[in-house]
């Protein structure tokens, strides 16, 4: 299939919705609008935030080009692991078969495609660098040259990044090992400083432009640039063998599932949007999930196996589970840099986000509610045993990492873990909410008219988040429960009332 | 044409498809029975390039099975499963795209698109979104998408799916005139008048696991 094909099956596909000159008029008023009143001031609030003193201590800290070689290996290797799932060689699903099942080489086909998003990830790589190099201009840091260096270098890693992500989308299996090897790889280098000059994210580094010692960057930063120039060019010569790799099944199943992800995350139906991207169970299925047991041990121990049967995710989700109990353990007794309460809304957040992958029987239960009859029990019944799994996980894992963090640091074991306690029990409350969510509700698509504007739209962003909200006012409400603890039980009544009138509202 | 040796496909030690051979010649239809979980779209899979076999090979036309080479599509169409459509588009639409991306001259694209809309009887419906379609029509729109492009093995998982016995008569007259024009057909199918008014030989598969 020659361009000029490729050109005009694309061509009958834009062709579908031509925006009328009103239309269009209208489009690029609502761009620069929400350049002005959204973008703008984000950006600024970002420069504000990289300009302050602790930050700018941060940036000139002799660590931070220690610190930008790991995230830079974080990026390659997150690029890698998002290519499986979300390559950037992908249409709308549609013009993804007909192209893919078509003639031509996939080099040409999806080139469009790969180059576009290509360059949007380059671009905010560009935009991350200039920012933290203009921020050390700003100070006085660095010079003119050295925010083009680092900007310089910053194009590069998007461009690696994006081959990366092009990898990662065209060798899914070998995906996951290149990129634990590319963040052992960097962390190495981060801690052997004298290994920077061997790997590509040790030349970012080198590229860095607030060398404390200042006088690398004229000799180091161009064989730096050079080297991550040559291999930059070297990984886009081999983006056509990578796209000819690509397999017409997965770019059709990534598509569709990028397409249900984008139209759920269009109408704030978050939780739907991440479920496009939720691993299937393949391993365990010839361990039997349902024992001869009574009822309340059979559904503990079928939900800890159907968890299991996606072992990613569930180990994703009992070390977050982790992390919230040693972020608890902090904000019961915090060192008075950061306030107990801002510690514990990100230890509630962090307990909702990985009590996700424990809750599915939760999820399950909500939908056979929903449902014809199919269990021979009551529906709450059903409800109650499924929310006994992820209640005990996360009770026994943060007990005992609280315990264990209380007893490294000589603190009382006591306190914070029944602060622990109580935000998992609340957490689990709140997931079981968010399962019997349902659709936006209609009322809340009325506008909301202010003096500042329609408020309409601010409410229903706080619908689509209200989990996550939730949970960061229980963890708030934790952590200052010893000096009062009324935000807790504020917030423990708010989530009851709200779980029992969405049950009564189930489909 | 098709040479099939010894394929089996297996996943975490469960049997989806138990080794087989088979072969089947230009202009033949070849019609693969058996029950569900049987491996009948295993087999397709294979065939079509869309999964590794665990033992043994497939060749079409003495090359490999490859989908990635663009030789190999242009040589082979499957429909398994249907295909995804875009909501926005139409019935023709859709077939115009698929038949753009083959051919050089746009309007034999469309004019070929408008021939098989007619040998479907799609005709009146080209101008309909596919949700405006019934479950029947839009199989018949799946196959009429792969009957768009170019091949010399088409290869097709139960194309009988949601057909009335009208519709159904009408894809085994368009399907023996693929047939009889040196098209070779692999057709998965719980259909008894399908398989014997359409296929030359028949391939039963026992059940796999």
């Amino acid at each position: 299939m020659s361009d000029d094909r490729i050109a005009g099956a694309l061509a009958i596909w834009h062709a579908r919705n031509l925006r009328s000159a009103g239309d269009r008029a209208f489009l690029a008023y609502a761009v620069v609008m929400v350049l002005l009143v959204a973008v703008a001031p984000a950006g600024r609030l970002v420069w504000l935030a990289v300009t302050t003193p602790e930050a700018i201590a941060a940036l000139t800290s002799p660590s931070a080009p220690e610190v930008t070689t790991v995230v830079v290996a974080a990026l390659w290797a997150g690029a890698l692991l998002w290519g499986r799932d979300r390559g950037p060689a992908l249409l709308a699903p549609f013009p993804t078969y007909a192209l893919g099942a078509g003639g031509s080489r996939r080099s040409r086909a999806f080139r469009g495609a790969v180059l576009r998003a290509g360059a949007v990830v380059t671009a905010g790589s560009v935009a991350g660098a200039g920012l933290i190099a203009g921020s050390l201009m700003s100070h006085g840091a660095t010079g003119a040259v050295g925010v083009a260096v680092f900007a310089t270098a910053g194009a590069l890693v998007g461009i690696i990044a994006s081959i990366a992500w092009l990898a990662g989308q065209a060798l899914p299996r070998a995906a996951a090992p290149m990129a634990l090897a590319v963040l052992v790889l960097g962390a190495l280098s981060a801690a052997v400083p004298l290994l920077q000059p061997f790997t590509p994210w040790g030349w970012v580094a080198m590229a860095y432009p607030a060398d404390p010692s200042h006088a690398g960057l004229a000799l180091a930063a161009p064989l730096a640039l050079t080297a991550l120039a040559a291999s930059a060019a070297a990984l886009v010569a081999l983006a056509p063998r990578l796209m000819a790799r690509l397999a017409l099944e997965r770019l059709i199943e990534q598509a569709v599932r990028w397409e249900s992800a984008t139209n759920h995350a269009t109408i704030m139906d978050f939780s739907a949007a991440v479920t496009a991207y939720r691993r299937v169970p393949h391993r365990g299925r010839r361990i039997r999930a349902i024992t001869p047991v009574r009822l309340p041990l059979a559904f503990l121990i079928r939900d800890a196996i159907g968890a299991a049967r996606t072992p990613g995710r569930l180990v994703g989700g009992v070390l977050a589970v982790a992390v919230a109990g040693v972020l608890i353990t902090l904000a019961v007794a915090p060192d008075g840099t950061v306030p107990g309460w801002v510690v514990g809304a990100a230890a509630g957040v962090l307990l909702f986000g990985g009590l996700g992958p424990l809750t599915d029987g939760v999820r399950h239960a909500v939908s056979v509610a929903s449902d014809l009859p199919l269990y021979g029990i009551a529906d709450e019944r059903l409800l109650a045993l499924h929310v006994l799994f992820p209640l005990a996980a996360s009770a026994v894992v943060l007990v005992a990492v609280v315990v264990a963090c209380s007893i490294v640091a000589g603190a009382a074991a006591g306190p914070p873990a029944l602060v622990a306690l109580a935000l998992g029990l609340l957490t689990s409350a709140v997931r079981v909410g968010a399962a019997l969510k349902g659709g936006l509700p209609p009322a809340l698509l009325a506008p909301i008219p202010t003096p500042m504007g329609d408020f309409g739209a601010a409410v229903r962003m706080v619908w689509a988040i209200d989990g996550v909200l939730l949970a960061a006012l229980a963890g708030a409400g934790a952590a200052l429960a010893s000096a009062s603890p009324v935000l807790l039980v504020a917030v423990a009544v708010v989530v009851v009332a709200v779980g029992i009138r969405r049950w009564r509202a189930r489909a | 044409m098709i040479e099939v040796r010894e394929i089996g496909v297996v996943v975490d030690d469960v049997i989806l498809l138990a080794p087989i051979s088979v072969s089947a010649r230009r202009g033949e239809a070849l019609i693969v029975r058996g029950r569900n979980g049987s491996g009948k779209s295993t087999l397709l899979r294979v065939l079509a390039g869309a999964r590794k076999p665990s033992t043994g090979e497939a060749r079409i036309a003495g090359a490999s099975v490859l989908e990635r080479d663009p030789r190999f599509r242009r040589r082979v169409a499957a429909m398994i499963g249907l295909p995804p459509l875009a909501a926005d588009l139409t019935v023709v639409d859709h077939l115009m795209l698929v038949a753009t991306t083959w051919a050089d001259d746009r309007r034999a694209a469309a004019t070929l698109a408008h021939v098989i809309l007619d040998e479907l009887g799609l005709t009146g419906l080209a101008e309909r979104f596919p949700h405006e379609l019934s479950s029947g029509q839009t199989q018949l729109l799946g196959l009429a998408l792969v009957l768009a492009r170019p091949f010399e093995v088409l290869i097709l998982d139960e194309p009988e799916q949601r057909l009335d016995p009208e519709h159904l008569a009408t894809v085994i007259r368009v399907l023996r005139a693929r047939r009889d024009a040196g098209a070779t057909l692999v057709v998965a199918t719980h259909s008894a008048v399908l398989a014997d008014e359409l296929g030359d030989r028949t391939l039963h598969l026992g059940v796999a696991a």
